[in-house]
């Protein structure tokens, strides 16, 4: 691969007679070269991702649920993402008994893959398993999230992008304004409406959180410290709100309003309600 | 010099030591003093004269009897020109029962040399209460008193006995105060602590004492005749010195007063130990006795089979809450039931008062249940003898069906399982990583995404202040003429320098009377094929122009004319008339028109 590269380099030089045109071309080479390991070193990558991948759904199928979440986990915990990974991730804690730990994997994965039918359907199966009251999203809030937050963002850069196209159009050629006043309408409308869809996904997401029950029989407390008394208790998967944080204590608010302070290592805490 | 004063000194003790190695060696063992009452000390003191053991000596063990270690003492004479030296090492014997004793004779090897004691005898007496005629002489420095506040009681009724502490009032101070001995036989004593707002002062005899009470927590658990004490303790009291000699105003700031050591000791206490009546038992009785209250609550209670509700009992009262608990509850048939957790919070300082709260956690196993029965709970009363039993309310239950509440919608299972059945497992796992994602903040949170949208804002407003700049020009005739005639006057300048290269005279100078009427007819707003030389002398405008500026214009004109009949000149003589008049058409440009 790097004798082609400097081949490249080589005929793009014998084309050059000058020396600027000659010093243009080496940085133009330099530039190639280091995209060219970039890109062989991410191949590598994905390559070593995929076989942890493959070793991980092979523990799966054998039944070793608790070693292929295991593998899973380290996965993720190298940063590595993919809607795939995280599905089977929460197959695995699922089957490993982990209700909660599935959720959060799951929940994570509608993040980025917001209508995988599969992904839903599973997130459905294991939230019915989970006993007690418990925070669900509502219609409104469902019907958002079929789009990501990104996927909000870019179609509403997009449209935004379109209408300003057209405005300018518009400036340009004079002419055309009558043919384009229509269509420039709809633009601005749709622009308008993606917009307000992105504030409502970001205020969601920056300004919400969820927490759900990793512990079994988490007990929630009237306050923010091991004396306090009891306030409820909750099973593991249970999805609550967030409402405050105090060190290591978040307070929570169950599906039916009661409210209390669990420990932070009873819970992972989600973006979003 | 110093060296001189170390050797004086060695010389010193070399001598010292041959004269102790001169000397008779022994060891021996004493007691400073052979009776003691119980929960006095005495001391023990090893003595060894010319000589010196490596290590304080290890005592024999005696049954009954406790030693510590204190610390050496040694002592070193001279006299008459007779040294002697010794090292006392010394112990405190503590008895912890009455009788007699004996620590037999020690063997110590010191340097290869056999030493022996003798053993010692030692009597430890019983503390006895003293007489009441002793008391109202007043002769006592101190004294206890235990007194139970009841000569009946019940088993595992929780009782608070009181330790009354008197100090005469010549007693400067007290401390070190130590319960030797509290024998409670069929009693489980608690903690005992000072009632320190209970301290008061009483006339006993002739003398005022102070009383320090101490509260002793007991809950009896044998039935029976039972005995209290005698309680046992000593303190160290401080009382007025003996020698009141000495200037008075000395003796103010140091009397110190003396230390003396006090035995005490209580009478015992008998007490009778009930047991509960088995008349009038309540079933669910599991124990508890004293005065309780109850309350009780329960959550959720909309709820679907097999949720989870919990029942929150708290029994508020006096009494001992270790007998305390929740009976199982026979009503709750239709219910599973998960061990309650318990917490106790207490109100007084010995834990029979306060709060004990359960929680458990039931679930309804059938949609038929509407209520949570009523919830007991017995106890037995000791101030009237008497069984109660606290009963809660039932507590109303919406109890739905397991299938009642909607499952949720799943569109891939729809053809992957019958319809109205819901899915009995999850998907299986996905085989294909996919696309792999770094992980980032959202795009909206990424600030060169949020600057990205200010490209087709600026590219608009470009677009729009162009729009206005061709509307304006478009609308404007004399700005309009002005940029062509200064288009025109840029691209005549190439001419006039072609012309003069090319030293072409006649081109040059009728290209340069054209542009000259052409700028002129700009600034002076009028054809340009009008211009001529008078306009310079005619025309208002250019009156605000400089003089040098019209008498470029005017040379100019001339030379123009003068080509006509001139003969013809060099390509210098144009290129500075073609300077001459970018000059002045730049001098003009500058006139207001």
């Amino acid at each position: 691969m790097k004798a082609s590269w400097s081949r490249i380099c080589r005929r793009r030089g014998n084309e050059s007679h000058t020396k600027t045109l000659e010093a243009s071309h080496a940085v133009s080479c330099g530039i190639l070269v280091v995209l060219g390991a970039l890109v062989f070193a991410g191949d590598l990558f994905a390559a070593d991702v995929a076989t942890d991948f493959s070793a991980a759904n092979r523990l799966y199928a054998e039944g070793k649920f608790s070693d292929a979440a295991t593998a899973y986990g380290n996965m993720l915990q190298t940063g590595t993402r993919s809607p795939s990974l995280l599905f089977n991730a929460g197959n695995a804690e699922f089957k490993s008994g982990h209700l909660g730990m599935a959720i959060t994997a799951y929940r994570q994965a509608e993040q980025l893959s917001p209508r995988d039918a599969e992904l839903r359907a599973n997130l459905a199966f294991v939230r019915n398993q989970v006993q007690g009251a418990t925070v669900r999203e509502s219609r409104w809030q469902s019907w958002i999230g079929t789009l990501s937050l990104n996927e909000w963002a870019m179609l509403a850069t997009a449209l935004f992008w379109l209408t300003f196209a057209l405005l300018i159009a518009r400036q340009l050629r004079p002419a055309i304004v009558p043919k384009l006043q229509s269509v420039t309408r709809l633009a601005v409308v749709l622009t308008v409406f993606s917009s307000i869809m992105v504030t409502l996904q970001a205020a969601n997401h920056f300004s919400k959180s969820t927490a759900v029950v990793t512990a079994s029989g988490a007990t929630a407390r009237s306050g923010p410290f091991d004396e306090a008394q009891n306030a409820f208790t909750m099973h593991d998967g249970a999805e609550l709100s967030v409402l405050d944080r105090h060190g290591d204590w978040v307070q929570v608010a169950d599906g039916s309003g009661k409210t209390g302070w669990l420990p932070v290592k009873q819970v992972e805490i989600l973006p979003g309600a | 010099m110093l060296d001189k004063f170390c050797r004086i000194v060695i010389l010193f003790f070399a001598a010292c030591l041959l004269i102790t190695s001169g000397r008779a060696a022994g060891f021996t063992a004493s007691l400073d003093r052979d009776t003691i009452t119980l929960g006095e000390q005495a001391t023990l003191s090893l003595k060894f004269d010319g000589i010196q053991p490596q290590n304080a000596p290890a005592l024999p063990a005696v049954a009954g009897l406790q030693f510590q270690y204190v610390g050496p003492s040694s002592s070193f004479s001279f006299i008459n020109g007779q040294t002697s030296s010794s090292i006392t090492y010394n112990y405190i014997v503590a008895p912890q029962r009455d009788g007699e004793f004996v620590v037999p004779g020690m063997r110590v090897d010191v340097n290869g040399q056999q030493f022996s004691s003798s053993s010692l005898k030692l009597t430890v007496s019983k503390a006895n209460a003293p007489t009441a005629a002793a008391v109202n002489s007043g002769s006592e420095v101190a004294f206890l008193k235990f007194v139970s506040p009841k000569n009946k009681i019940y088993i595992g009724e929780p009782v608070v006995g009181r330790l009354d502490l008197y100090l005469r009032d010549d007693v400067q101070n007290f401390g070190n105060f130590q319960l030797t001995g509290a024998p409670a036989a069929g009693f489980s004593p608690g903690k005992i602590a000072e009632l320190q707002s209970q301290r008061r002062r009483v006339q006993v005899g002739n003398r005022v004492y102070t009383i320090i009470p101490l509260a002793v927590p007991l809950t009896a658990v044998r039935t029976g005749p039972l005995t209290l004490g005698p309680f046992t303790a000593s303190a160290v009291v401080v009382l007025p010195p003996q020698n009141e000699g000495g200037d008075p105003f000395f003796r103010q700031f140091f009397n110190q007063g003396e230390q003396k050591q006090v035995i005490l000791a209580t009478d015992p206490v008998n007490v009778e130990s009930l047991p509960l009546p088995e008349q009038n038992k309540p079933e669910n009785f599991t124990g508890a006795v004293g005065n309780y209250t109850m309350t009780a609550t329960a959550g959720p209670t909309n709820v679907t089979v097999g949720d989870p509700i919990t029942v929150r009992v708290q029994i508020s009262g006096n009494g001992a809450f270790d007998g305390v608990t929740l009976p199982a509850q026979d009503a709750w048939r239709e219910f599973k039931t998960y061990p309650p957790t318990t917490k106790l919070e207490t109100s007084d300082q010995f834990g029979f008062q306060g709060t004990k709260t359960f929680e458990q956690i039931i679930s309804p196993q059938n949609s038929d249940v509407h209520e949570l029965p009523p919830l007991t709970f017995s106890f037995f009363n000791p101030d009237d003898g008497q069984y109660h039993t606290l009963t809660q309310a039932p507590v109303p239950l919406v109890v739905k069906a397991a299938g009642a509440s909607p499952m949720p919608t799943i569109a891939a299972n729809k053809n992957s399982t019958p319809e109205n059945q819901p899915p009995q497992d999850i998907l299986p796992i996905k085989e294909n990583l996919g696309t792999l994602v770094t992980e980032s903040s959202p795009l909206v949170a990424q600030p060169a995404f949020l600057a990205a949208q200010a490209v087709p804002v600026l590219a608009f407003l470009a677009a729009f202040v162009w729009r206005k700049r061709t509307d304006s020009l478009a609308n404007n005739p004399r700005l309009r003429r002005q940029r062509a005639v200064a288009q025109l006057i840029a691209s005549g300048m190439d001419d006039l320098k072609k012309y003069a290269a090319e030293n072409k005279p006649d081109e040059f100078f009728a290209a340069l009377f054209r542009l000259m009427q052409e700028q002129l007819g700009e600034r002076l707003d009028c054809p340009a094929s009008a211009i001529t030389e008078n306009v310079i002398d005619e025309h208002s405008v250019l009156r605000g122009a400089p003089k040098t500026t019209l008498d470029s214009l005017r040379e100019l004109f001339q030379l123009c004319n003068q080509a006509r009949y001139a003969p013809v000149r060099g390509t210098a003589e144009l290129n500075s008339v073609a300077a001459k008049f970018e000059k002045t058409v730049g001098e003009l440009q500058e006139v207001k028109a």
